[in-house]
């Protein structure tokens, strides 16, 4: 891991001449008019979001049940009889809260991801808790998803520890315009989180290859856990991550939007949600700040934006520094 | 015009609205005019006394607001007092009751800006128009120095009444008695009813206390009213008058001076009930000093007619008890604008938006040592019973529902406890924003389980710096009294936050976060 003697902070002079986006900056000239309010529920509600991408042949977690009611908590042994693994999350939870991970059960107790085990009554309090609103945006009631565990694809197996590896696309009037993967760690408790202590390596746009990485706002380059390095891993299907995250970005209809993927072993990219206020880190993540990049792009012509034409403008912002 | 153009227009026009609002309205307060037989004066107590113990009680008493008079500022400075109680009751007096805390010299000042006007326009607060039983017994009874019982008062009345016609206006007479037949006394006349009656010469409360007797013999309910007449005096001696229940009303009579039913515009009452305007209960050399003065015309009482669109924007003009709600209400906003500056410029989170300005706000009215205490013991044990509700298993709305009903009796008893300690706490340290107080311990437990201790305590730490420094902002008393002088200065708030909302610049935490991007940073291990 390096570590970086030097100052404690950057003037604003400098973050400006590297292009780095401040929160400010970021909610104010792109999230605030490029992403409509009317919108949002597209992507806040994890079920409109999988409509969506269902629509639209966008490959996503199998959804096994949706629990609305208290009442429905009583039928929940029944739903996960069959499905050794699976996944609970809120509909409209935000940050990774929530979200429970069974790894295999005996409709008694189930062991977690992260190795806990829980009783049948916990589970049902845990699904309470989510239906009661306590992980939604706003506190109001909510829904709870029992969806298809995505099995990790072996890429990633030396780099991801306790959890699955996600992989963040940012887009900017739908082109992707800045890439990383999540790793966990023993610190982010299995979870891809980053304010958790999760490990991110930014992505090479262009050809889908790692490079860099940042771990609690710092810049790494290994592993904290593993020690192996984060460095020039090529993500596979990185050409149909790119398709899919574009399509999505063009269905919401959202214009500055993350859209967060996992690697599944079988089927390749699929969708976890969409953000539409993706987190900064990225930036130090590829070390490099978004504003050049958005600004460029704010400056093309319309045609440019073609389908067919992005990927010109991908290759463009790739070599961005 | 784009959002980003326009903001500053917008800011612009409100500041610039804002500056003609506050100098148009200091301009005509500047010139305002009193109308004729309308003045303004200042009322001051001086208090001094001696306690050789805690604990000793000074009760004082403020003047009434009526139709002639009506106090338009008041500011009670007691260094070394604490506070039992205000008292706002309309029968016997307004006022204020102080407990000392240390034993030793204590002091008290007390001053009133009084707004007096002849033709009496004001809305009278202390007009009652039927007496309760309770009221009349009270005023119908006799004791050590109104002796209604007494033969001579019987006698005395009797004789006015045989002299009086049957037609005749008994009350007149019973008045006319005490000021024509009752000569005023030397120095060591008397001052109780009996005496003055049988000396036929009284000081003049007891030439009032006669007169008290004579209409309480007769079942008539009558009180005594210590007050002032408002002259330019330096000292000014408190004067006492005769209150008699007409049937519909509280009559006034005066037979030191010779008015009857009507007084003079200048006479200020101040306690309903005989006693002193200031007393002190276990305490001695009790000095008090009064002294009135004439002040010029100034902001707070005008010309301003009850209707006008001006006096809708003068808040002074409304009744003392509520200044203190609309100065709190108006600060409010000033502690938005401190949590916005520390939330999109130095990009300190917190635990919901406002809970810092909820709980610098409660401090400012609260002893801020009684707040801190308070709200330490409600957080560690509101955390503590929450991590054992969580054993529980609750569903959320009955769980937060139980840690609100702990924070609330969590607060009562420190209150009682302060108390047993002899810490007297401020019964304000109840103003303690419970609901946020428990949506804060549910938020704190929340994130220690989900993101870890450390970033709990990282935002709580967050909080406790945005309300501190809202707490400095707000207790700055200068700024209360111009808002409440100039509500209308807010525009300027709404300005500086709307331009504070289109600032796209870096926050100053952010300046940490990516300060590896900084000219020391060259990018390690570069790709091949």
């Amino acid at each position: 891991m390096t570590t970086r003697p030097g100052r404690l902070w950057a003037w604003p002079g400098e973050l400006r001449a590297r292009g780095i986006l401040g929160i400010n900056r970021r909610n104010a000239d792109f999230v605030l008019p490029a992403n409509p309010r009317s919108h949002y529920p597209r992507v806040d509600d994890k079920l409109l979001s999988k409509k969506f991408c269902e629509e639209r042949g966008i490959p996503v977690p199998e959804t096994y049940a949706i629990i609305e009611r208290e009442g429905d908590i009583r039928g929940f042994p029944d739903c996960v009889r069959e499905r050794p693994q699976f996944v609970i999350k809120p509909a409209s939870g935000s940050g990774g809260r929530g979200i429970t991970v069974v790894a295999e059960h005996d409709n008694e107790k189930f062991r977690t991801s992260g190795g806990a085990e829980l009783e049948l009554a916990e589970m049902r309090y845990h699904l309470s808790t989510i239906i009661s609103g306590l992980y939604s945006l706003g506190g109001q009631q909510d829904r709870a998803i029992i969806e298809q565990r995505i099995i990790r694809h072996t890429a990633f197996e030396r780099i991801a520890v306790g959890g699955t590896p996600d992989i963040r696309v940012v887009l900017y009037r739908s082109v992707p315009v800045m890439a990383m993967v999540r790793l966990p760690t023993r610190a982010s408790r299995g979870r891809a989180n980053l304010h958790q202590g999760a490990v991110a390596a930014a992505v090479n746009l262009r050809t889908g290859e790692t490079f860099g990485g940042v771990c609690k706002d710092r810049v790494i380059s290994e592993h904290p856990d593993t020690g192996a390095t984060i460095d020039g891993l090529q993500i596979p299907f990185w050409g149909k991550l790119l398709d899919a995250a574009q399509k999505l970005a063009e269905a919401l209809e959202m214009g500055y939007i993350g859209v967060d993927f996992v690697l599944d072993a079988t089927v390749g990219p699929v969708v976890l949600e969409a953000n539409a206020r993706p987190g900064l880190a990225i930036q130090v993540a590829n070390r490099c700040g978004l504003a050049h990049r958005l600004e460029f792009l704010d400056v093309q012509p319309p045609e440019a934006f073609a389908p067919t034409r992005r990927a010109e403008l991908v290759a463009a912002l790739s070599e961005m520094k | 015009m784009n959002a980003r153009r326009a903001t500053p227009w917008v800011a612009c026009l409100l500041v610039l609205l804002g500056i003609v609002l506050v100098g148009l309205r200091a301009y005509t307060r500047r010139e305002l005019q009193l109308a004729s037989g309308e003045s303004l004066w200042r009322l001051t107590y001086t208090v001094k006394f001696q306690t050789e113990t805690a604990g000793a009680r000074l009760s004082a008493a403020f003047p009434f607001d009526t139709a002639h008079c009506r106090v338009f500022r008041q500011n009670v400075l007691h260094p070394e007092l604490q506070p039992e109680r205000l008292r706002s009751s309309l029968m016997a007096s307004r006022g204020i009751d102080l407990l000392t805390l240390y034993p030793g010299e204590q002091n008290m000042t007390a001053k009133f800006d009084i707004h007096l006007s002849r033709r009496g326009r004001f809305r009278a607060h202390d007009q009652e128009s039927s007496l309760s039983a309770q009221a009349r017994a009270e005023w119908l009874r006799s004791d050590k120095l109104v002796q209604v019982d007494s033969v001579v008062v019987a006698e005395t009345l009797q004789n006015i009444r045989r002299e009086t016609p049957p037609s005749g206006d008994l009350m007149q007479r019973m008045f006319e008695y005490c000021h024509n037949q009752i000569a005023a006394g030397e120095e060591e006349a008397p001052t109780d009813a009996v005496g003055t009656l049988q000396k036929k010469a009284g000081a003049p409360i007891g030439r009032a206390r006669a007169l008290v007797a004579l209409c309480r013999a007769n079942k008539t309910p009558a009180r005594l009213v210590t007050g002032f007449v408002m002259e330019e005096n330096d000292p000014l001696e408190p004067r006492t008058w005769v209150e008699v229940w007409s049937g519909k009303r509280w009559e006034p009579f005066d037979p030191e001076n010779g008015f009857a039913r009507e007084l003079p515009y200048n006479y200020l009452a101040v306690r309903r009930d005989g006693g002193d305007i200031v007393r002190v209960a276990r305490g001695s050399g009790l000095e008090t000093h009064f002294a009135a003065l004439r002040l010029p015309p100034g902001p707070g009482a005008g010309r301003s007619k009850h209707h006008s669109l001006v006096a809708l924007a003068d808040l002074t003009r409304l009744p003392l008890e509520m200044h203190e709600v609309l100065s709190l209400i108006l600060l409010l906003p000033i502690g938005g604008l401190v949590t916005a500056f520390f939330r999109t410029i130095i990009g300190i989170r917190t635990f919901g938006t406002f809970t810092p300005t909820l709980i610098a706000l409660s401090f400012v009215f609260a002893d801020w040592r009684t707040g801190v205490f308070v709200f330490v013991l409600v957080l560690l044990a509101g955390l503590v019973s929450r991590t054992f509700l969580d054993r529980l298993k609750l569903l959320m709305v009955p769980r937060l529902s139980t840690v609100l009903t702990l924070v609330v009796l969590c607060i009562i008893f420190c209150v009682s406890l302060l108390d047993m300690l002899r810490l007297t706490p401020g019964a304000q340290a109840v103003l303690l924003p419970m609901v946020i107080l428990t949506m804060t311990i549910e938020r704190f437990y929340l994130t220690s389980e989900e993101d870890g201790t450390g970033f709990a305590f990282q935002l709580l730490a967050g909080t406790v710096v945005v309300a501190f420094c809202c707490y400095l902002v707000l207790r700055w008393a200068a700024v209360g009294r111009f808002l409440f002088m100039f509500p209308e200065a807010h525009l300027f708030t709404i300005a500086v936050l709307i331009l504070m909302g289109r600032y796209t610049g870096y926050r100053l935490t952010e300046l940490l976060r990516f300060r590896d991007f900084g000219p020391a940073h060259k990018p390690t291990e570069p790709r091949p």
